[in-house]
C-alpha cells in the first residue's frame, strides 16, 4: 500500500461547504492560522486532531457560529461568514443540524419535544412536529422512549435522541462534535452505526469531530488539525 | 471548620463574591425597612406625645352631667389656677383645623404648651401654618371664624406635625362657662405611650404599621430566600467536593451557615447605613398621618438589637432550611427528580372562604357583633390562606394549559418548567399575595367608603352643600337661627337656597312612612322642613308635589357612614302638617347649597362657625368625620405604597431566582443557542417564567382582595364596590412596570451566560 | 497463531479427520491465510510423534488420510497449559516501524513525513475493517474489532514517536 500526503485541494465541484484560510484566535490564543477544507456534498468528513488543538474552532467557524478573524466561509458558494448573527442563526436552525458530547438535551421536555425542537424552532406546528419526530425513534432503535424525560435515558439512548434531533429537519450539514465522547465502546458505535448510515440514506454532508481513531474509521476521510493549520492523508491508491 | 467556612465565603472566587454581594443586599433592604417602620412607630408616638394635651377632657362638662372621661384631670393642682376649656374641630378645603377656647379663671393660670401664656379675650395663637393661612386667605373664608388678633405663634414642641393647622383662642370665663361641653381643667394629658389619649387615632395607626410592615416582611424574607438559592447548584459542587474530601454533612451545613452569616453581618451594616441615608428624605412623605418631624424618626437600643440580631438569626435558619432540602452527597447532586406535584385539594380552603362571604351577603351576616368580626376575620383568614396554599397547583394547571397547545417554543419551555416546579416557580411570587390582599380589601372598602361619601368625587350634590349640624347638641343647647343670619348666608355669592331642618315634635302629623336610608334603626327623631326651603337644597332630598312641609328621616341629619349620599337627593319625602310655626321649634340641621366653588364653601362654614361657634359641626353633606376622612385616605396611601414596595420586592426576588435558574440550565440553553435557537426565544422563555406568575398573582390577588372588600361592603355596609382612584392604578401599575424592569435587567445575563462562544466543554 | 496448539484445541473438542481438521481451522482461524494440507499432516505427525495426539483406527475407504485423531491425556494437559498462558506481546510492526525511522532521522529524510503516511494507511485500513463490520457476520465483526483496537494502538504509538521525534533526533545525532 503506498500513500502520499497531498496538500489540500479547494475549489472542486461538488464542494457543499468550505472554509478558506480561516484565521481565528481567542484573545492571545492562536486556534486556527490559515485552515482550508473543502467538504463535498454527501461526504462524511472525519475532523482529527488532538485536545485543544482547534477542532472545535474549525467547525464552529464552518457551521457560522464562530466568524472567522480572517479568511471565508462558503456555503454553495456563498460567503456566510459575513452575515449578521441572526441570518447566521437563522443558517445553522434550517440548513444545518448538530449532535454535541452531551448536555444539549432540554431536561424539561420529553424525548419526542426535543427532537421536535428545531421543528418548532422553525415554525411548524406542534401536532405535525410530533409526528415528524416520532418517525425518528424507530429508525434509530428507541421505540417507546418518545415521553420520557432526558433525565431517565442512558447515555446511549440520550446521545440517539441527540441525533434524531439532529437530523429531524433533514439538514444539508449535519455537524456533530465528539457525539460518542461520553459513550461507552459498544454504545459509540451503535450510535456511529446509525449516524453513518442515515447520513448515507438521505444524503446529509456530515462534518464529525473526534480525537478517537475508531469513529473516524466511519467517515470516508479524514483531516487532521495541527498548529492552527489542516491536513489532509488522502492514500493515492487504495489497498485491498 | 468556622475559619475554613470564612476563607471560602471571602476568597472563594468571583462567583462566591456575587453570591455574598447579593445576600447582603438583600439582608440590608429587610434591616433598612425594619429600621424605617421601627422609626416612624417610634416617631409616631413622638408624635402623639406632642400632641397630647389636645385630648384632654374636662371631668365635668356644661350641659353633660355624667360625661366624664377616662383621660380628664381629675387631680388639682396647686400651682396653676384651673381655666375653662373647649376644644373642637372643623374644616378648612378639606384639611382639618383644632380650635381651643380657654379662659382663665384667675391668676397664674395654667398655660397651654407651646406658649408664653394664655391669650385673653380677643387674642389667640396660631400654629405657624394656620398664621400662614390666614395671612394669605380672605377673611370671609377662614379668618372671620375667629374673633380676635394673633398674637404669637405656637411652638413645634406642641404640635404633632409641623404642619397642623392648631388655634388657641381666649374667650372671658364668663362667655366660656355657659358653653355646652366646656369644662375646668387643671392640668393637661401628657403622653400616650401606655394607654393615653390617641389624639389622631395613633395607637391605632401604630398597629396598623406594625401590621403592614409585618405583611410587607414577607416579600423580603422571600428574597432573602431566592438569594441564598442563587448559585445554589454551583455551591452545592463545591460543597460536595469537600463532602468528598471527608467532611460530614454537619462540618458542610456550618460551612454554609457561616456564609449566611457572613452575608447577613454585612448586610446589617449596609441596611444600617441605608437607613440614615434614606431615613430623612422619606420623613417627609406621609406615610400614615401629616409628615413627621426629621428628629421624629428615632430607632431606640431595643430597636437596634432586633435589626442587628433578629434579621441575621432570620437569615441563618433561612440558610439552614434551604440545605436541609438539599441533601448534599459527595457526588453532588447529579440526576434531577422531578418534585411530587401539588394536589388539587389544596384549592379548598380558597373557595371555602370565598363561599363563606358570599354566603354573609346573599342569606346575612351573623347577629352579634362579634360574631360579625369572627365570620370576617374567619372568610379573610381562609382566603388569605388558601391563596397561597392553592397558589402552586393552580400554578401547575395554568401552566400545563399553557405548555399543552402551544407550538411557540418559548411558551412550551416556560409552562413546562412551571408546571414541573410549581412550588420553586410560585415561592419567588408567594410574598406578594399576602401584601396585595390585604391591602386591597383596604384600598377598596376605604375607597368606596370615601367615594361614597363625595369628598373625592366633586361633582355630586352632597360635596356642594355645606352643613351644620346640632343634632348631637344636649338638648339644653338648641340653636335658634335669626333671620338676619338665614339672610347673610344667603347673599354669599354662589349660595344657592338654605334650608332649615328643624326637630318635628312627636305629635305631628305625617303622611305615610318616612323612607329610611340606612337600616340601623332606633327611634331618632324626624326633622321637618319647608318646601319651599327644600326645592333649593335638592341634595336633601324633595317634596312631593303641591306640599308645604315634609317631614324628613332621621338619617339626614344624623347622616351616618353607611348608605349613600345620593339615595337622600332621589328620596321623597311625605308630607307633614305641622301645627306650629316652624321656627319655633329646635333646630336639627342648616343646609347650604352652593355652586361648589372651594371660595363659596369656606364662606359659608365661616358664616356659620362665626355664628354658631360653640354649637353645630359645619361640614360638607354626608361628610364624615374630617378627622376619619383624612386618615381614611392616609390609610388608602399607605396601603398603595405597600402594593408599590411588595411588587418592587418581588421583582427583584425574581430577579435573582431567574439569574439562579438561567445558570442552571447553561449548557442546554447555550447548545439550543449553537443549534441556532434566536435568543428572543430564550428571552420570551424567561419573560413568561418570571413575568408570567407575577403578573398572574398580582392581578389575582388583587382581584380577590376587591371581591372580598366588595363582599364584606355589600354585607355590613350595603354597600356595592367602586372602583379605586387613578392613584392606585397608578401606584400598582408603576410596581409591576417597576418589577418587571428588574426582571428585564437581568436579561443581559441571559445573554451572556448562553452566548455561543462560551459554549466550551467545562 | 501457533497451528499445532490449535489443532490440539479442535481435537480437544472431539476426534476429527485430518481433512476436518483442515476445514475448521479455515472456518475459524484462517481466513486469511487457508492452512495447507501438507502442513497439517506434518502437524499432527509430529503431535503424534510427541504423543499428543493418537491415531485411531483406519477406517475403510479410499486414501492413506482417513486415519481419525483424538487427543491424549499428555496432549490435553499440554493445551489446558498454553491455554491459560497470556500471549506474548507482538513486538513485529514496531520493531519494523521503529527501524525505518531511526534510519530515516540518520539519513537526514523526513521522519514526520513518514509516520503520517503510516498513520493514513492505518485509517484506511481502519475504514475498511469498519466497512466489514457492517456486513453483520458476528465472526467478521469480532475479528475487525481486533484489528481496528491493535491499529489504534498502533497509531497511538505513531503519535507518541511523532510527539519524540526531536529528542530522537538529538539522540541519533550524538
Amino acid at each position: 500500500m503506498s500513500v502520499a500526503v497531498v496538500p489540500i485541494d479547494v475549489r472542486s465541484t461538488g464542494t457543499l461547504i468550505e472554509a478558506i484560510e480561516v484565521v481565528y484566535d481567542f484573545g492571545e490564543t492562536p486556534a486556527l492560522r490559515g485552515a482550508n477544507v473543502a467538504i463535498r456534498e454527501g461526504e462524511i468528513l472525519a475532523v482529527m486532531g488532538p485536545s485543544g488543538s482547534g477542532k472545535s474552532t474549525l467547525l464552529h467557524c464552518l457551521a457560522g457560529i464562530l466568524v472567522p478573524k480572517l479568511g471565508e466561509i462558503r456555503l454553495s458558494g456563498e460567503r456566510v461568514d459575513t452575515l449578521a448573527e441572526s441570518a447566521r442563526s437563522a443558517l445553522r436552525r434550517d440548513t444545518f443540524g448538530f449532535v454535541f458530547q452531551f448536555g444539549q438535551l432540554v431536561p424539561e421536555l420529553s424525548a419526542e419535544e426535543n427532537v421536535a425542537l428545531p421543528l418548532l424552532l422553525g415554525g411548524v406546528r406542534r401536532n405535525e412536529a410530533l409526528v415528524r419526530a416520532r418517525e425518528w425513534f424507530g429508525r434509530l432503535g428507541i421505540d417507546g422512549l418518545e415521553r420520557r424525560r432526558s433525565g431517565e435515558l442512558s447515555g446511549g439512548q440520550a446521545q440517539r435522541v441527540a441525533l434524531a434531533r439532529g437530523l429531524v429537519a433533514h439538514p444539508k450539514v449535519l455537524f456533530a462534535d465528539e457525539p460518542t465522547g461520553s459513550l461507552d465502546s459498544l454504545t459509540g458505535e451503535l450510535v456511529m452505526e446509525l449516524l453513518v448510515t442515515a447520513a448515507r440514506q438521505d444524503g446529509t454532508t456530515v462534518v464529525l469531530v473526534t480525537h478517537e481513531p475508531r469513529v473516524a474509521a466511519y467517515a470516508d476521510r479524514e483531516v487532521i488539525v495541527r498548529d492552527g493549520q489542516v491536513t489532509s492523508l488522502t492514500p493515492r491508491d487504495r489497498a485491498t | 471548620m468556622i475559619r475554613f467556612g470564612l476563607r471560602l465565603s471571602t476568597r472563594g472566587g468571583r462567583e462566591s463574591l456575587v453570591r455574598l454581594v447579593v445576600m447582603a443586599l438583600a439582608v440590608s433592604v429587610g434591616v433598612a425597612m425594619l429600621l424605617l417602620t421601627l422609626g416612624t412607630i417610634n416617631g409616631l408616638g413622638k408624635q402623639n406625645a406632642r400632641g397630647a394635651w389636645m385630648a384632654t377632657t374636662p371631668s365635668v362638662e356644661v350641659g353633660y352631667p355624667n360625661h366624664g372621661s377616662p383621660f380628664s384631670s381629675a387631680t388639682t393642682s396647686s400651682t396653676h389656677s384651673p381655666i375653662w376649656w373647649f376644644i373642637s374641630s372643623q374644616q378648612f378645603q378639606s384639611q382639618l383645623i383644632v380650635r381651643v377656647d380657654v379662659a382663665a379663671t384667675g391668676p397664674r393660670a395654667l398655660v397651654t404648651p407651646g406658649i408664653p401664656h394664655l391669650p385673653g379675650p380677643g387674642q389667640f395663637y396660631a400654629s405657624p401654618a394656620l398664621a400662614r393661612l390666614l395671612r394669605t386667605t380672605p377673611a370671609i373664608e377662614l379668618g372671620n371664624r375667629f374673633a380676635g388678633t394673633e398674637i404669637g405663634t405656637i411652638g413645634s414642641s406642641a404640635l404633632p406635625s409641623p404642619n397642623d393647622l392648631v388655634i388657641v383662642i381666649g374667650q372671658s370665663a364668663r362667655s366660656l362657662s355657659k358653653v355646652s361641653g366646656a369644662g375646668e381643667i387643671t392640668s393637661f394629658v401628657t403622653s400616650s405611650s401606655d394607654g393615653g389619649p390617641d389624639t389622631a387615632g395613633t395607637t391605632g395607626l401604630q398597629t396598623i404599621l406594625a401590621v403592614l410592615a409585618l405583611v410587607l416582611f414577607f416579600p423580603v424574607l422571600v428574597f432573602i430566600g431566592a438569594a441564598m438559592r442563587l448559585s445554589a447548584a454551583r455551591r452545592e459542587q463545591r460543597l460536595a467536593a469537600i463532602r468528598l474530601a471527608g467532611a460530614t454533612m454537619r462540618q458542610v451545613t456550618v460551612i454554609a451557615m457561616v456564609e449566611a452569616l457572613v452575608a447577613a453581618i454585612a448586610g446589617v451594616a449596609i441596611g444600617f447605613c441605608l437607613y440614615f441615608i434614606t431615613g430623612p428624605a422619606l420623613v417627609h412623605v406621609p406615610f400614615a398621618g401629616q409628615p413627621l418631624e426629621p428628629g421624629d424618626l428615632s430607632i431606640g437600643v431595643i430597636d437596634v438589637m432586633v435589626a442587628a440580631i433578629g434579621v441575621p438569626l432570620a437569615a441563618a435558619v433561612v440558610a439552614r432550611i434551604a440545605l436541609r432540602r438539599v441533601h448534599v452527597s459527595p457526588l453532588g447532586t447529579s440526576r434531577r427528580v422531578t418534585p411530587r406535584p401539588p394536589r388539587a385539594t389544596r384549592v379548598i380552603p380558597l373557595v371555602v372562604g370565598i363561599a363563606e362571604l358570599a354566603y354573609f351577603v346573599s342569606v346575612g351576616r351573623p347577629g352579634s357583633s362579634n360574631g360579625q368580626i369572627e365570620g370576617y376575620v374567619l372568610g379573610f383568614f381562609l382566603i388569605m390562606f388558601g391563596l397561597v396554599l392553592a397558589g402552586p397547583w393552580l400554578t401547575m394547571q395554568g401552566s400545563k394549559i399553557m405548555a399543552r397547545r402551544t407550538s411557540r417554543v418559548s411558551v412550551l419551555l416556560a409552562g413546562r418548567r412551571l408546571s414541573d416546579n410549581p412550588r420553586g416557580a410560585f415561592r419567588a411570587v408567594s410574598g406578594l399575595i399576602l401584601a396585595i390582599f390585604v391591602t386591597s380589601v383596604s384600598v377598596g372598602v376605604i375607597s368606596t367608603i370615601l367615594t361614597d361619601h363625595g369628598s373625592s368625587s366633586s361633582n355630586t350634590l352632597a360635596s356642594k352643600t355645606v352643613t351644620d349640624q346640632f343634632a348631637f347638641n344636649p338638648n339644653n343647647s338648641v340653636a335658634t337661627v335669626k333671620p338676619s343670619v338665614l339672610s347673610s348666608i344667603q347673599s354669599i355669592r354662589g349660595v344657592s337656597g338654605v334650608t332649615v331642618v328643624y326637630v318635628a315634635p312627636g305629635a305631628m302629623k305625617i303622611d305615610g312612612p318616612v323612607p329610611h336610608i340606612n337600616n340601623l334603626g332606633g327611634d331618632l327623631q324626624y326633622g321637618v322642613v319647608s318646601c319651599a326651603q327644600l326645592d333649593k337644597t335638592p341634595a336633601l332630598g324633595k317634596c312631593r308635589a303641591g306640599a308645604s312641609y315634609a317631614a324628613l328621616g332621621d338619617d339626614v341629619a344624623f347622616m351616618p357612614i353607611t348608605k349613600s349620599v345620593t339615595v337622600a337627593a332621589s328620596t321623597t319625602w311625605p308630607n307633614a302638617h305641622p301645627t306650629k310655626g316652624l321656627t319655633t321649634l329646635p333646630v336639627q340641621l342648616i343646609a347650604v347649597a352652593t355652586n361648589g366653588s372651594a371660595s363659596t364653601i369656606e364662606d359659608v362654614e365661616t358664616v356659620l362657625d362665626r355664628n354658631f361657634t360653640f354649637q353645630g359641626m359645619t361640614g360638607l353633606f354626608g361628610d364624615i368625620d374630617a378627622q376619619k376622612s383624612q386618615l381614611l385616605s392616609e390609610l388608602q396611601t399607605t396601603s398603595e405604597v405597600v402594593i408599590l414596595a411588595s411588587l418592587l420586592i418581588a421583582g427583584c426576588s425574581l430577579a435573582v431566582a431567574m439569574a439562579a435558574g438561567v445558570s442552571e440550565r447553561r449548557r442546554p440553553f447555550s447548545l439550543m443557542r449553537l443549534s441556532g435557537a434566536p435568543l428572543g426565544v430564550l428571552q420570551r422563555m424567561v419573560a413568561l417564567e418570571t413575568a408570567g406568575p407575577l403578573l398572574v398573582i398580582a392581578i389575582a390577588s388583587a382581584l380577590t382582595g376587591f371581591v372580598a372588600s366588595d363582599l364584606f361592603l355589600r354585607s355590613q355596609l350595603q354597600l356595592t364596590l367602586r372602583p379605586p382612584g387613578l392613584s392606585y392604578y397608578l401606584i400598582v401599575g408603576g410596581g409591576l412596570f417597576g418589577a418587571l424592569v428588574m426582571i428585564a435587567s437581568t436579561l443581559p445575563l441571559l445573554d451572556r451566560a448562553t452566548r455561543p462562544e462560551s459554549a466550551r466543554i467545562e | 497463531m501457533s497451528v499445532p496448539l490449535t489443532l490440539l484445541g479442535l481435537l480437544e473438542r472431539e476426534p476429527s479427520h485430518g481433512y476436518d481438521l483442515k476445514r475448521d481451522y479455515d472456518t475459524y482461524f484462517g481466513r486469511a491465510k487457508p492452512l495447507p494440507f501438507g502442513q497439517v499432516y506434518a502437524t499432527l505427525a509430529r503431535l503424534s510423534r510427541d504423543g499428543m495426539v493418537a491415531p485411531g483406527e483406519v477406517e475403510a475407504g479410499d486414501g492413506p488420510d482417513r486415519k481419525r485423531y483424538a487427543i491424549t491425556p499428555t496432549g490435553k494437559e499440554e493445551f489446558e497449559t498454553w491455554l491459560a498462558e497470556p500471549v506474548e506481546p507482538e513486538p513485529h510492526l514496531q520493531t519494523v516501524l521503529f527501524s525505518k525511522v531511526v534510519l530515516a532521522l540518520m539519513l537526514g529524510r523526513s521522519a514526520a513525513h513518514y509516520l503520517d503516511t503510516q498513520r493514513a494507511a492505518h485509517l484506511q485500513r481502519m475504514r475498511e475493517l469498519t466497512e466489514l463490520k457492517r456486513q453483520d457476520n458476528l465472526m467478521d465483526v469480532l475479528l475487525a474489532d481486533h484489528g481496528l483496537f491493535h491499529l489504534e494502538a498502533d497509531l497511538r504509538w505513531i503519535d507518541m514517536t511523532a510527539a519524540r521525534l526531536p529528542s530522537l533526533a538529538a539522540a541519533v545525532a550524538s
